[in-house]
């Protein structure tokens, strides 16, 4: 019970990275061609049904939990990438010097996912990697902030302190001190950011600035079964569902780390 | 020291500002396919467009655009739309109307529903019960809200006809009819920001359960409740003032999609719509007027703190 | 917690008189006086047909509110509207029309010949788009003669022109009002304009004051639906008492209960068509194009896409033009053939195509679907789907594409491939030539007989591949009568349209 909600978090995203590995090598069907009756129910050889072209339920979420991830990893960690070095620096350095990324951070702030997806499909065209650019560049705010709340933090640590007056060079007392001391409430964040980017990507489909047909998310499934919501809502189900249980995990993972991380949290549950 | 603090602040507002209305002039301008492609369609003459672009003024060099829009916009003045030919700021108005209506409403929902059951939560968390509680709102974190809105019409509109599927009648016009078309919208995008909300005002609850001044009240005979509203809601207040404050954004953002699900002509469809016919300067002024929105929020959620003590938000938002 | 406590009798409180309100929410009566709400999915960037593009404009204003000297049939017929009869001299150069002497504007003023004329001379200035201008190409003066005779003399004889006479190009506005003409249209129509709540709705009244039977409904509202499935959700919860074309066929289940809802299904004008880039070196083979044509099954396209709904058709002539003729089987269903006429081509092992199409509801399913017969044949195509302005840049005006899928409503519109720069690159003197031919014929079987030839020709030479023509889906409630079956122009005519 203790970490009950780690391990809830841990074995549903378990269960879409298996999903996504097995789509790698395969399959039942393809996941675009259309190899049944339109719109069967579950039940075999199509396990949840076929879409309304006739394409295999079941591979298409298999092939989706592939890209989700793709998208999750690609975003957060372009987010990462950008934020917490930047988020570091402005951490450690004093003055003006440190005040400069952390108010250009908060302007990004300004543009959410939707609003620079929005623009981007218009500008480059709607599809995958677009909603992937979108939620990354809204997803920096989020890390320069942790960053440097974190590293404010770390850096009154006395040994921090110690560090820096024996003369260690800042590059080094980021990556020696800070870094590791910061790694887990940056987990958290990632994991956080995570299911948000899952959600982003469905929204951004649903709007049509999403994926293309040929690459079918979650998100896009979600949004073609729209067409037969009132005749057949089935359809709407299971890539609903499955963009539940992703989000569900990341955040769960998220909520079990905080607890592990903050002894104070943890010893009331 | 204070005040000092807030003029610094207060200087790098206007920075963001000003620097926010560059980028999105800039990334409205640098859209492929311009207005004049689009108000000919396809039925376009070869040349037809470079005309209609030299009559919209389109041709004339990018800074001297900028400077004249940016003028504008400081007077008020956002141009005139090229969809219908109407001055923007006034168009832009009218669509504020529902897009604050569904917001605001949105938000105190959440918060009416967020507050006791995550108060819930807290006190009641190592029963199955809580538990329970605290699992339903990892549920409402996890669905995308258009896909809950689309279940509410699909049960409320359509199965049992109690309700409106879509549309706005404004608050001037009728004040019930205002209500009623906009439960199923403001419910479908309160899950979500419930969820959140619950979680923050969870957190928080237990927090100020540890205290030493809650426990000391516990033990001198006073309810949990009666410990909870003498001595708590300073904290909890402030922890949800952060979260206000952290998912405005979301919030506007949220209710871009919202409104297509329902119809609704706010900031989001128009945006939406602007976008597509490269109607640039209601594009132009809808992200500026949320850019900005948001920008100016977050400052004055900031001067909050500053006021009443800087560690407070570093906290808040670790958490 | 007395806290809590108060907060759930606060929201107890609120549903409970929300539901109260619902509960009360009145019926709508069934009279005429309860305003017509019609739901649209085109949304109109402007209210003057003549100077904006776009279907969503005439879809509204065109013989509702603004009235033409002639008008089509059901039956494809010219018939008197604005003009009580015309003569045409013997060679077929100089129209008289002769004006219906009771009609006015909404505005009091009266509908003469001046108006009529400066009408006219504003749909041919330069203020007007290219498609319109070219439409009075074949015109040479347009004069009053008197205060109810119109003479129009052209520079060649044009069967299309008097037929074009009936849409958008020959529409009669008040002079007084060109000014505001974009935001405050004022015609002779059965309904006048009230309001434009533009992205929400349009708003039309009754005119009192009409010439002929006034319109049937105190109110109508087209009201504008971005999702076509919300539209749905609204037809379905009773907001709305017709939908005025289902672009979600898919659902059209859900209306099958007689009791509440009647079905009207027809025929448009709109071609969908799988665009070739004439231009594109691999596409300039006449034997690929025909290998695609072969390759697609087109009526399993339109189970998939359409649910079904459109006829297949084989050219770029839907059956309520007069020159139809079924080529729907011009190219059977057959890969093997396909393969074999790729082969011959020189595309053995293989071919790349871009398919790049708009966001648009038809589009992308579509070739999601043609992608997929293609990969049989050894065709692989690349599927981008770009949002509207994109591919107006793209596709439509710099012709970065080798395949496209849009559909093409406007009526009789078989001249698209003769423009010069079209979209498509197509070129073919020998078309255009037959298309000239058509239009100056002496008489009407003669232009009948060359249009076909005209249609075969494209077919023959696979100018495009028509996959299917849009159906028009019009739900009612089972109240409304007058619904126009088949949508041939380009206006929603609510003309006949009442209650009861």
């Amino acid at each position: 019970m203790k970490r009950a909600t780690l391990y809830l978090g841990l074995s549903l995203i378990g269960l879409v990275v298996l999903l996504a590995v097995v789509g790698i090598f395969w399959t039942p069907y393809s996941p675009t061609a259309m190899v049944g009756p339109r719109l069967a129910r579950p039940g075999w050889p199509h396990l949840l049904g076929t879409d309304g072209f006739g394409a295999d339920i079941f591979s298409r979420i298999i092939n989706g939990a592939k890209i989700v991830l793709l998208v999750g990893i690609v975003s957060v960690s372009g987010a990462a990438l950008v934020g917490v070095p930047t988020g570091i620096f402005a951490g450690m350095k004093r003055g003006w010097a440190g005040e400069i990324p952390a108010r250009l951070a908060d302007i990004l702030y300004g543009f959410p996912a939707l609003l620079l997806a929005i623009l981007f499909a218009a500008a480059l065209g709607g599809s995958t990697w677009t909603a992937m650019l979108a939620i990354s560049i809204s997803t920096v705010p989020a890390f320069v902030r942790i960053a440097r709340a974190a590293t404010l933090q770390v850096m009154s640590q006395g040994y921090v302190e110690a560090a820096r007056l024996s003369g260690t060079p800042s590059p080094s007392v980021a990556v020696r001190h800070v870094l590791p001391n910061i790694a887990p409430v940056l987990g958290v964040q990632a994991s956080v950011s995570f299911g948000i980017a899952i959600l982003a990507e469905a929204g951004l489909s649903y709007l049509g600035l999403g994926s293309r047909a040929s690459e079918p998310t979650w998100g896009r499934m979600l949004r073609e079964a729209q067409d037969y919501i009132f005749s057949e809502p089935i359809q709407a189900l299971w890539p609903g569902l499955a963009i539940a249980v992703a989000t569900m995990g990341f955040n769960l993972l998220g909520d079990g780390l905080r607890d592990l991380l903050d002894p104070r949290l943890r010893e009331l549950r | 020291m204070v005040l000092r603090r807030v003029l610094v602040r207060a200087a790098w507002l206007l920075a963001s500002l000003l620097l926010a209305s560059f980028l999105i002039f800039a990334v409205a301008n640098a859209l492929p396919g311009d207005m004049a492609q689009i108000l000919l369609g396809t039925n376009a003459a070869p040349g037809e467009a470079e005309a209609l672009r030299e009559r919209l003024g389109l041709n004339r060099p990018f800074l001297v655009r900028y400077l004249e829009w940016l003028g504008g916009v400081l007077q008020l003045d956002f141009g005139n739309s090229y969809i219908g030919n109407r001055p923007i700021g006034p168009l832009i108005a009218a669509r504020l109307e529902v897009t604050l209506s569904l917001t605001i409403l949105g938000m105190l929902l959440a918060v009416l529903v967020a507050l006791p059951i995550g108060a819930y939560a807290a006190a009641r968390r190592r029963h199955l019960d809580g538990a329970a509680v605290s699992a339903l709102s990892q549920v409402g974190l996890a669905i995308p809200a258009f896909w809950a809105g689309i279940w509410l019409v699909i049960i409320f509109a359509v199965q049992l006809r109690w309700l409106p599927a879509s549309g706005y009648v404004s608050y001037w016009d009728s004040i019930g009819q205002w209500l009623l078309h906009l439960i199923l919208p403001v419910i479908s995008l309160a899950l979500v920001q419930g969820s959140v909300i619950s979680r923050y005002v969870r957190s928080s609850v237990i927090e100020v359960m540890q205290e030493d001044y809650f426990r000391t009240a516990r033990a001198v005979g006073w309810s949990k409740t009666r410990a909870l509203v003498r001595h708590g809601l300073r904290n909890i207040a402030i922890s949800l003032l952060t979260v206000i404050g952290l998912q405005l954004a979301t919030l506007l953002v949220g209710a871009i999609i919202i409104e297509q699900v329902f119809a609704l002509n706010g900031l989001g469809s128009t945006l939406l719509r602007a976008v597509s016919g490269r109607d640039l300067g209601v594009v132009q002024a809808i992200v500026l007027l949320l850019v900005w929105s948001v920008l100016i929020i977050n400052f004055l959620v900031d001067v909050a703190y500053q006021i009443i003590d800087p560690r407070l938000r570093r906290a808040a938002e670790a958490r | 917690m007395r806290r809590s406590s108060l907060s759930v009798a606060v929201i107890m409180a609120l549903v409970a008189s929300v539901l109260l309100s619902a509960c009360t929410r009145p019926e709508p009566t069934q009279s005429n006086d309860a305003p017509l709400n019609i739901g649209v999915t085109t949304r109109p960037d402007g209210l003057d047909p003549i100077t904006v593009a776009g279907a969503g404009t005439p879809f509204v204003l065109l013989y509702n509110i603004y009235e033409t000297l002639v008008k089509v049939d059901s039956d494809a017929n010219i018939k008197p509207l604005l003009a009580t009869e015309w003569d045409v001299s013997d060679d077929n150069l100089v129209y008289t029309f002769s004006l219906e002497e009771g009609a006015k504007f909404a505005s009091g003023a009266p509908l003469n010949a001046e108006a009529v004329v400066a009408s006219f001379e504003r749909a041919r200035s330069e203020s007007a788009t290219a498609q319109i201008r070219d439409k009075w190409g074949p015109v040479d003066t347009i004069e009053a003669d008197g205060e109810h005779t119109v003479v129009i003399t052209l520079n060649r004889p044009s069967h299309a022109w008097l037929y074009d006479l009936s849409g958008p190009m020959g529409i009669i506005a008040d002079p007084a009002g060109f000014a505001d003409i974009n935001t405050t249209p004022v015609g002779s129509g059965p309904y006048v304009f009230e309001e434009w709540d533009e992205g929400s709705y349009i708003q039309l009244k009754a005119n009192r004051a009409y010439w002929g039977t006034p319109g049937r409904f105190t109110d109508v509202f087209f009201r504008y639906y971005s999702d076509p499935n919300a539209m749905n959700a609204a037809m379905l919860s009773g907001q709305l008492d017709i939908i005025s074309n289902l672009t979600v066929p898919q659902s059209i289940e859900q209306f099958q209960d007689e009791s509440r809802y009647t079905i009207h299904e027809g025929t448009t004008t709109g071609e969908v068509v799988l665009g070739y880039n004439h231009s594109s070196e691999k596409l300039q083979d006449v034997k690929v194009r025909q290998a695609i044509s072969h390759a697609i099954d087109r009526q399993a396209l339109v189970n998939a896409v359409w649910a079904g709904k459109g006829p297949l058709i084989g050219t770029h002539v839907p059956p309520t033009d007069p020159w139809y003729e079924d080529l729907s089987e011009h190219y059977s269903f057959d890969p093997d053939k396909a393969r074999e006429l790729l082969k011959e081509a020189g595309h053995e092992s293989g071919l790349t195509l871009d398919l790049r199409v708009p966001v648009l509801p038809y589009a992308p399913p579509s070739a999601r679907f043609i992608s997929e017969q293609l990969k049989d044949v050894g065709i692989t195509a690349n599927v981008e789907e770009l949002e509207w302005g994109r591919w107006l840049e793209q596709v439509y005006g710099n012709h970065d594409y080798d395949m496209t899928i849009v559909a093409h409503v406007e009526p009789r519109d078989m001249t698209a491939y003769a423009f010069e720069g079209n979209y498509w690159a197509y070129d073919n003197p020998a078309y255009n030539a037959l298309l000239e031919e058509a239009d100056i014929a002496a008489t009407e079987e003669e232009q009948i007989a060359t249009l076909k030839e005209a249609g075969r020709m494209l077919a023959d030479d696979a100018a495009g591949n028509w996959l299917f023509l849009l159906p028009s889906i019009i739900i009612t409630t089972p109240d409304i009568s007058g619904v126009q079956v088949n949508q041939i122009s380009l206006s929603f005519d609510l003309t006949m349209l009442a209650r009861g």
